[in-house]
């Protein structure tokens, strides 16, 4: 168990700021995870972590320990981190057994025989393994061998475990049920975890707090909730989740905005123009005349949801209505829309 | 119209299958099977006296054990050399790195023989350069090294052996997932105790494939054996095999044919069993993006590992190569190699020399015709092997197989003892016994290529060209044979550059109108020329060198050897 400190650390690859300034600390015990799209840097900074890459900027520490300083050229090898980690091609040895995969790291240790098999045992267990020990990787299936990955990495209980993108070569139920063994795992063992995704369900389901980068920077570290509801920018508003974004002026009390030919009251602490990001859930739709009028442009029936294009002035909106919200309409009817919820992002503050 | 397109359809499919499978059993099969029916039945009963007798013979034996003793030993010795290679250049941060691979791979588009030639100007005892310059220097009385013995043959054929395991080696080091040896640093271990019990046992099976390449290569190899170790009077299979077949006699050719059958069984059968073994422990190894190999530092052993493999290169490569170029434009070979003792006027007199040019001639032919042959022919074996679903459309492609993995020598002297009139069928001496034994051996090649880019190319290409109204002729004119193409020609120099140098099989083969270039070449170093020898050797070169560049340029870095 140990916190990590991740202090100002950059990594530059030739004239390419692959990771640029990130400053986090991951507390003892947490689940975070490092969530954006492929090329942001992510994978590049748990490898950081880990100690395959060296940062060019900044320092690394894992509980008092000192692992990484560009500045003062500390460097703690991989092998002496005592940490776990799960990769993302699962990186089971395919020539050594389920055992001794799983009891390979002990077996580095030279622990003696009977405390091999034990904990090792314990950890087969643990991942719902037991009876394969003497499967070989090539008669297991890919959920199968991520388990093993994932005992592997647990087997020396190590103060902290790292997972770079381990769901994403798995089929999409398997992936949703490990979400909930993985999480499990973590509360049992009360091990600090940082996990790499580029699947923002993955990361809310699973982490205590999210770190959304883009392009090597890092765009806000805070709680699913926090990230989703309101996210510390556009960027950011656009990679969680659906967003329509609409032009708008702010006054002390009301955003308008002109291309929807609408206001709507509202305190705002700025003025002047802003940018304005509504979630398609937190749109309302109804037939009785009230609000902002709009036409459906096109329905898609999506079984446990209904996905309109509704046409508002000059803007097309996305609108998601739950269960069977909208069976009533069809392509071509008049609505009215209800504004529910707004993220205002004021023009100028933009990151 | 129902019964026309069943008809079209079924003639063309049979008729393919059938023509491949009547013209590889005819040149492939049926003279092997008789090659061990000659081997086996002495005066028309089945029993093994013919091998006592052959085996019993002293210097049979002896060349027995030499053939295993040799090919065990280059082997050996290759996968040491190219093991550490093949890592340093895949997965450290060694400098130059592409370079040195072309450099490694670079002495397996050398024919041996020219290789034995240049490493006897440099090893030879009386006037080697190396031995001479050695002796200068240190003041020696004696030549350090003879090349005529058992250390120099196994010295030359590692040489131009081990690329086979560089290859297969270094290709499943760029293979590997990194993460692999990642998660064993990450388990605790160091990089050394990772290499040992992570990359050395992943790699296994690969060093075990390429070491048997070797060893069969070794085992079969000819030109070598006969230029350098025939006048130190040490024999192997080969060797043997050749001198009793320029006996002449029923005999003679009787008693070849045991010590040709237990080569074959050998090589085939070694590399069967490598290929079936080894395919049960194939390891999936291709991981995720995370391709992106973490690179070993070398630190302060970077420049001292950098000098060694270059030293390596230059030894393996440009010390032989030098040689030849300046033994081809001495003026005196008696005198020390200086600016005033070089001249052209050896290359005036072979480019002049018709007996020569009529060599270069009859080899750029045979080999032509049977590039072009093998082309349309693995054309069809390809196509049937991969884009039907016919009974039996492997046939031919194992076939094809069986003639690439059989010795040289083996090919030949089945085709001699087939193909002098026993079935009716008289090729002996001709151009078309050189082409037909030169298509046993290559046309793997170019079936390899072509099957290769045809499983690229997907079903629906050739589906969507047949719904827009073309006619599976069509289709295949305009979709499949240019997605192809370059396949086409790739797979054509494969074959082409082997058969125009061609020795082992030349040399049992060939006629007193039908002399090819390497049986020139070997003739002309066995008989002391070594400065005409020079000259062709270097054109020899010259036409490899530039079919390789063709090669590369041709499939975009893909194919070359």
């Amino acid at each position: 168990m140990a916190e990590v400190r991740i202090k100002a650390v950059s990594k530059i690859f030739g004239d390419v700021k692959a990771v640029n300034a990130f400053d986090t600390v991951v507390k003892d015990g947490e689940f975070v995870s490092i969530l954006g799209p492929s090329g942001c840097g992510k994978t590049t900074m748990l490898r950081m972590i880990a100690g395959f890459e060296r940062p060019s900027l900044g320092e690394i520490w894992i509980g008092d320990e000192l692992v990484s300083s560009a500045e003062s050229g500390v460097f703690l090898a991989p092998e002496k981190r005592s940490i776990g980690m799960v990769f993302q091609s699962y990186a089971v040895w395919p020539h050594m057994n389920v055992f001794q995969n799983v009891a390979y790291p002990l077996t580095i240790k030279n622990l003696n025989k009977e405390e091999i098999a034990r904990r090792t045992n314990r950890v087969l267990g643990l991942v719902h393994l037991d009876g394969y020990a003497e499967r070989f990787p090539n008669q297991l299936s890919g959920g199968q061998q991520q388990r093993v990955a994932l005992a592997r990495a647990l087997v020396c209980e190590p103060r902290l475990l790292l997972l770079d993108e381990p769901l994403s070569n798995l089929d999409a139920k398997l992936r949703e049920s490990m979400r909930f063994e993985i999480k499990e795992l973590q509360r049992k063992l009360n091990i600090t975890v940082i996990y790499v995704t580029h699947d923002q369900s993955e990361a809310m389901a699973m982490s205590d707090r999210i770190v959304v980068m883009h392009q090597g920077v890092v765009q806000q570290i805070a709680s699913p909730v926090d990230v989703y509801e309101t996210p510390a920018n556009e960027t950011v508003a656009d990679f969680i989740g659906l967003v329509n974004f609409v032009p708008a002026e702010l006054t002390a009390d009301e955003v308008i905005f002109p291309s929807l030919g609408h206001a709507v009251k509202r305190d705002n602490a700025c003025r002047g123009r802003a940018r304005v990001g509504i979630r398609p859930e937190n749109i309302a739709l109804s037939k009785t005349e009230t609000g902002l009028q709009g036409t459906i442009v096109h329905k898609f029936y999506m079984g446990d949801a209904t996905d309109c294009r509704v046409a508002v002035g000059t803007e097309t909106l996305r609108v998601i209505a739950k269960g069977d919200g909208f069976r009533e309409y069809q392509d071509g009817d008049a609505v009215w829309l209800r504004l529910d919820k707004m993220i205002v992002f004021p023009v100028g503050d933009k990151a | 119209m129902n019964g026309q397109t069943f008809f079209s359809r079924f003639d063309t499919k049979w008729l393919v299958i059938a023509c491949a499978v009547t013209v590889l059993v005819l040149f492939t099969a049926l003279p092997m099977l008789y090659l061990i029916y000659r081997s086996v039945v002495v005066e028309g009963s089945v029993n093994l006296e013919n091998y006592r007798v052959v085996y019993s013979n002293a210097v049979n034996f002896r060349a027995f054990v030499n053939t295993f003793k040799v090919s065990l030993l280059v082997t050996g010795l290759s996968v040491l050399i190219t093991f550490p290679l093949a890592w340093l250049v895949g997965r450290t941060n060694l400098p130059g790195k592409g370079f040195f691979r072309t450099l490694f791979v670079a002495t397996y588009m050398i024919p041996p023989y020219v290789g034995a030639i240049a490493w006897i100007q440099l090893l030879n005892p009386s006037v080697g350069y190396v031995n001479t310059f050695l002796m200068a220097v240190f003041g020696l009385t004696q030549a350090p090294f003879n090349i005529y013995s058992m250390g120099g043959m196994i010295w030359c054929m590692t040489l131009f052996y081990s690329p086979f395991a560089f290859i297969t080696i270094s290709r499943a080091m760029e293979k590997m997932d990194p993460s692999l040896e990642e998660a064993s640093r990450i388990a605790g271990a160091s990089p050394l105790k990772t290499l040992v019990r992570v990359t050395l046992p992943l790699m296994l099976p690969s060093v075990i494939a390429g070491g048997v390449l070797v060893f069969i290569n070794a085992g079969s190899s000819f030109g070598i054996p006969a230029i350098v170790g025939m006048p130190a009077q040490i024999e192997v299979l080969t060797t043997r095999i050749v001198t009793y077949v320029y006996m002449g006699t029923g005999k003679g050719i009787r008693e070849a044919t045991a010590l040709a059958v237990i080569l074959m069984v050998v090589a085939n059968g070694l590399l069967y069993a490598s290929t079936f073994l080894l395919g049960k422990k194939e390891y999936v190894t291709i991981g995720g993006k995370s391709m992106r190999p973490n690179l070993v530092d070398l630190g302060r052993w970077k420049w001292p590992v950098t000098a060694l493999v270059a030293a390596y290169g230059f030894v393996s490569v440009f010390l032989p190569l030098g040689s030849i170029l300046v033994t081809s434009m001495l003026k005196s070979m008696s005198r020390p190699v200086s600016f005033d003792n070089l001249t052209f006027s050896t290359w005036k007199t072979v480019v002049n020399n018709t007996g020569y040019m009529d060599c270069l001639g009859t080899s750029f032919f045979a080999a032509t015709v049977t590039a072009t042959v093998a082309t349309v022919v693995a054309l069809f074996i390809a196509y049937l092997a991969v884009k039907t679903r016919t009974k039996g459309r492997a046939v031919p492609d194992s076939l094809a197989t069986l003639g690439g993995a059989t010795p040289s020598i083996v090919i030949a002297l089945a085709l001699i003892i087939t193909f002098s009139g026993e079935f009716g069928l008289n090729l002996y001496s001709t151009v078309a016994i050189l082409v037909v034994s030169y298509l046993v051996k290559y046309l793997t090649m170019s079936v390899r290529t072509i099957s290769a880019s045809l499983t690229q190319v997907h079903v629906s290409l050739e589906e969507a060209a047949l719904s827009s109204g073309a006619s599976w002729l069509r289709a295949m004119k305009d979709i499949v044979l240019p997605l192809v193409s370059p396949s086409i020609i790739a797979g054509w120099f494969l074959v082409f550059m082997p058969s125009f140098y061609e020795l082992t099989m030349s040399i049992l083969l060939y006629g007193s109108k039908t002399k090819t270039i390497g049986v020139l070449l070997y003739e002309m170093q066995t008989y002391a020329d070594p400065q005409d020898a020079s000259v062709l050797a270097i054109v020899i070169l010259l036409i490899v060198l530039g079919g390789n560049l063709l090669l590369r340029k041709l499939s975009r870095g893909s194919v070359g050897i």
